[in-house]
């Protein structure tokens, strides 16, 4: 499938916004993902919720996908990496870490993340508290809001937009949002939800197709 | 005791009263004494209760002669209502009777409403007869040991089966009353049923497995009631509104009636219409501030039950309500019935005219009030309807997976289950006769595995297969889950309305909520209120002065026009070509009618009308089929679907009870369709699959199906935070099983369900065989017409779309701030 990404500058960075929903920062070869809500599968499963497995190998397949296409030197997680406490996909991620070597994975912890330090310790993940910066940009899970410092990138939200049409047309998609200080980006996750924000005129807003990014007037 | 012996005691005791026991009484008597299970047919306020109440009683008097005022007998009779409100009326009844023929009895109700230490009490100490609703019979099958609890069990009665039989309730009944008459053989199983267009089946899905004619008897009442209609008719029909669906515009028709009666019923079909009627009668007739009141599902029980109260004491001129005054006790001192708006069906309509007029005899009075012009139609076709008695079938549910699974988990809740055992009694139903080997393994796969084959690290945890083969839940969180979810009604998330001081006005829904800033007004139970706050997942709210305010409105779906209904439209229709105006409402149309002729068309029975036009909104094409409202979805969706394969393009469609259309941006290839066979029926089931999945139809339906199964967790009541761990939506389980599992027998479930009641696939086909037969009229008028009119107004639409989802958004806008 083609896919079809967009260029965003801001703050002085190049962003590249992919429809797999992540960022990619090309002067820091930086990969932004928000929202993975990774472990969710097993734990509905424990919980008695019949999820089918093999959602989780979306989640795997896209990842590993953007890491062979971006080959970056870091990755940096907007929190909500994990849903749960412990369970089996946590060992199944620490794998996936193992076998990018050369990659440094970073996370910014969110809400959702209630992982024991201990299970952090062991693998390769390093912990950041939020906000966390890095070049001209501010990195957190939870959007800033009001704010002075460098402009803002954050997740937690999982945003989406509607569209109009001619002949009543309607429709509702998942979206990169950047307002005037902050900007916050999809969900990674499957089986995550999404909240419908109104935006004011100035507002950028990118909307995501399984297979292209479309900036959206 | 002799049976003739034992009848007369009862006869005495209809004596005593001053009553004489109706033929069908003393009938249906003598055939549960013989031991049958059985069937009455009696409408509402005919003593039908008497008619299944007395011979339990007798039973009893026969089998325990030498001690009959013996206390703790054991449970005796369960009695189903699926409505609250009657449950108190029949204990009453029953008690009255039991002590009177000297019996020591305890008649008991446990509902919803029913406290806690109750429930304990009824447990530890059964009554001997039970009233209940089906909801609480499966929370107790859901409790350990049940079987104990029910052995001394010897009568089930169902009442009101016709209200039960075309619901997932009714399912829930054939799976109880299969598990108790699974251990106890000598059950006898007694519905009560008004009249329905498929009474016979109605019969065999009580029955279940003995569905066989020497195993029950079905006793007649024969009550019939005089019926007369009359519509309320504009002044003049040039200045009464093409479209709209609250009737305003009549009200003031409506003061003289409600002044005149006793006591009058106001019947709406939704309950924004129902506040916002109340509203407006205060405002054009003050004088009957206090003495009327408001009545539908969402207004607190307790402000309900004052109204009942009221209405039953006559000290109110009149009540509007919704379809929440359709059923339950008689009100004595109502004397007039009006209908706003379309009843949707012939038996609906019967059913509310007959809550006047109690008198034996008294003929039943109702008024019809129309909502837009067209809509005067039906107030002509209701009353050929009523004369032909054309009433409705109610058709049950079949093969629903949802309320299986829900079952099976309740069992494995309690004292767990055999799967061989209960196999043999679920397919031993109606509703399940035609579930496979392979299906019934693949349930018992779902609910112990989730529907995967475990591996390693799973810790999938449901029901759990012991060491002997039985299946069980042993997770006390699971357990405590699914007994708070037990049932099969699914509302839209509820938020309480309470008055800051404490005391509750109702519910409404959660998104409704979410459009409220405190400081807001709104109306509710006919009460300006002001939001002050939520908290606790109530909205706290005061009395507010201002008459301007939102209404809240609730989702869910609106009512289709009936068959029955629809065939008299058409009818109606074609007597307006032939010129035969012979009824008044037609006459009052007439005007109307002239205007639609002259812009376009009107077909006569031989005709299929099609109108093809351009607004400033895109390009129009409405059809009228006259079919109602759900065929006209799947009809609209099957064309759109069929004309978006000759090119890319998008469609919004939008439907009523007599056309529907497909609106685009971009011009139709209307005639391409037609030489193309739009109508075809070839192919029909595939097309209709194809342009569901396009229009996100079986989306929604799911949403029911998960909650029902317990795919969905809706959090424990009264808890201020919710379990949002395990919570999800339905369409994220609808994606991932159409992604990952879409041989899952629920998500097949979905597209059943649309198929069979939302779009009416049979009625839809029969429908498109009556349009092959007919002359296609294709008429382009230069505008809208008193047909396409209300039709296009509506903003409720369905969308399909053959285009890329990427060219698409190209040419949309961002909906932004209003600033």
């Amino acid at each position: 499938m083609q896919l079809t990404t967009q260029h965003l500058q801001l703050a002085g960075a190049d962003l590249e916004l992919h429809p797999y929903r992540a960022i990619f920062w090309q002067q820091e070869e930086a990969l932004l993902i928000a929202d993975l809500h990774l472990g969710k599968v097993q734990h509905f499963r424990r919980e008695g919720f019949p999820l089918p497995q093999d959602v989780t190998n979306t989640n795997w397949d896209k990842l590993i996908a953007l890491l062979l296409e971006y080959r970056p030197e870091r990755v940096y997680f907007l929190g909500d990496l994990f849903h749960s406490d412990w369970n089996a996909e946590w060992e199944e991620f620490c794998d996936l870490m193992e076998r990018f070597p050369r990659v440094a994975f970073s996370l910014v912890l969110g809400n959702h993340d209630r992982l024991s330090d201990k299970a952090y310790s062991r693998s390769r993940m390093d912990i950041l508290d939020e906000p966390y910066q890095v070049g001209g940009l501010l990195l957190s899970h939870h959007p800033l809001g009001e704010h002075d410092a460098a402009y803002n990138l954050a997740g937690h939200i999982h945003p989406a937009v509607r569209l109009s049409g001619g002949g009543r047309q309607r429709l509702k998609l998942p979206c990169f949002y950047f307002g005037e200080r902050t900007g916050i980006l999809p969900a990674f996750g499957v089986f995550t939800g999404t909240k419908v924000l109104t935006p004011k005129s100035d507002d950028q807003v990118f909307v995501v197709t399984d297979s292209a990014v479309i900036r959206a007037t | 005791m002799q049976q003739q012996a034992l009848i007369q005691r009862g006869t005495d005791w209809f004596d005593q009263q001053g009553w004489t026991p109706f033929p069908f009484q003393l009938e249906a008597w003598q055939a549960h004494l013989d031991g049958y299970h059985g069937l009455v047919n009696a409408p509402t306020g005919s003593g039908k209760t008497y008619s299944l109440g007395i011979p339990i009683l007798l039973e009893f008097l026969r089998d325990h002669a030498d001690d009959p005022g013996r206390t703790d007998n054991g449970l005796r009779a369960i009695w189903i209502t699926p409505i609250r409100a009657l449950t108190r009326e029949i204990q009453g009844a029953l008690q009255r009777a039991a002590d009177d023929l000297g019996l020591n009895w305890r008649v008991a109700i446990r509902s919803g409403d029913t406290s806690s230490s109750e429930r304990q009490r009824l447990k530890r100490k059964p009554p001997e007869v039970l009233i209940t609703t089906p909801e609480s019979l499966h929370l107790l099958l859901a409790s350990k040991r049940y079987e104990k609890y029910f052995k001394d069990l010897s009568t089930i009665v169902i009442d009101e089966w016709h209200e039960l039989i075309g619901s997932k309730r009714g399912v829930q009944i054939e799976l109880a009353l299969s598990r108790l008459k699974g251990f106890l053989p000598k059950l006898k199983v007694w519905g009560i049923s008004a009249t329905i267009g498929n009474m016979e089946e109605a019969i065999s899905v009580l029955m279940g497995n003995a569905d066989h004619p020497e195993q029950y008897k079905v006793i007649r009442a024969n009550i019939d009631k005089q019926i007369e209609l009359e519509t309320i008719l504009p002044d003049t029909i040039e200045t009464f509104p093409w479209a709209g669906h609250l009737g305003i515009t009549l009200i003031e028709k409506i003061v003289p009636i409600i002044k005149a009666g006793q006591s009058t019923l106001i019947f709406t079909n939704t309950r924004a219409q129902c506040e916002i009627w109340y509203q407006n009668l205060l405002n054009v007739a003050p004088d009957l501030a206090g003495i009327i009141a408001m009545h539908h599902g969402s207004i607190d029980r307790e402000l309900r039950d004052w109204v009942e109260n009221a209405l039953h004491q006559g000290t109110l001129k009149a009540v509007v309500c919704t379809s929440s005054l359709d059923l339950g006790v008689d009100f004595r001192p109502v004397e007039n019935i009006i209908q706003i708006g379309s009843p949707k069906g012939v038996a609906r309509f019967i059913q509310r005219a007959g809550r006047s007029g109690h008198q034996p005899g008294a003929t039943s009075q109702i008024f019809f009030v129309p909502t837009h012009s067209l809509e005067l139609l039906e107030g002509a076709a209701l009353r050929q309807a009523i004369e032909e008695k054309a009433l409705e079938s109610r058709m049950p549910y079949i093969r629903s997976f949802d309320v299986l699974i829900q079952y099976l988990i309740t069992l494995a809740v309690s004292d767990g289950f055999f799967p061989d055992q209960i196999y043999k009694e679920v397919v031993g139903t109606y509703a399940y006769r035609s579930v496979t080997p392979e299906e019934w393994k693949w349930t018992l796969h779902f609910i112990t595995t989730g529907g995967e084959s475990l591996y390693a690290y799973d810790e999938y945890r449901k029901v759990e297969i012991e060491e002997d083969g039985r299946y069980q839940v042993n997770s006390r969180r699971v357990a405590m889950r699914h007994r708070l979810q037990i049932g099969t009604i699914v509302g839209d998330a509820d938020m309480q309305v309470k008055y800051v001081k404490g005391s509750r006005l109702g519910s409404i829904e959660e998104w409704f909520v979410g459009q409220l800033k405190p400081g807001d007004t709104f109306w509710f139970a006919g009460r300006s209120l002001e939001m002050v706050r939520i908290k606790d997942m109530t909205v706290q709210v005061k009395r507010s002065n201002k008459k301007k305010g939102k209404i809240p409105s609730y989702q869910g779906g609106r009512m289709p026009l009936s068959s029955q209904l629809s065939a008299f439209l058409l009818t109606k229709m074609d007597q307006i070509r032939a010129g035969q105006l012979n009824d008044i409402e037609l006459q009052t149309l007439k005007p109307l009618l002239d205007v639609q002729t002259e812009r376009s068309h009107i077909p006569n029975r031989s005709e299929f009308l099609i109108e093809y036009f351009t607004s400033r909104e895109g390009h129009h094409l409405v059809f009228y089929p006259f079919d109602g409202r759900n065929v006209h979805e799947g009809m609209g969706s099957l064309l759109a679907y069929r004309l978006s394969r000759i090119q890319p393009i998008s469609f919004s469609i939008a439907m009523n009870d007599y056309g529907f259309e497909l609106l685009s941006d971009i011009p139709i290839p209307i005639d391409e369709g037609l030489a193309n066979e739009l109508f075809s029926t070839r192919n029909l089931s595939q097309d209709i699959m194809d342009s569901i999945n396009s229009a996100e139809l079986a989306k929604r339906a799911f949403r029911r199906i998960a909650s029902i199964a317990g795919l969905i967790f809706m959090g424990y009541p009264g808890k201020q935070k919710k379990d949002r761990h395990v919570q999800a939506s339905s369409q994220l389980f609808f994606d991932v099983f159409r992604d990952y599992e879409p041989n899952n027998l629920l998500y097949q479930q979905a597209y059943d369900e649309v198929m069979a009641f939302q779009l009416e696939e049979a009625r839809l086909r029969q429908a498109l065989e009556r349009i092959n037969q007919q002359k296609i009229i294709l008429s382009k008028p230069h505008k809208a017409t008193p047909f396409a009119f209300p039709i296009i107004v509506d903003r409720l639409r369905e969308r399909l779309t053959s285009e890329k989802l990427e060219d698409r958004v190209q040419r949309m806008k961002l909906q932004l701030v209003k600033d």
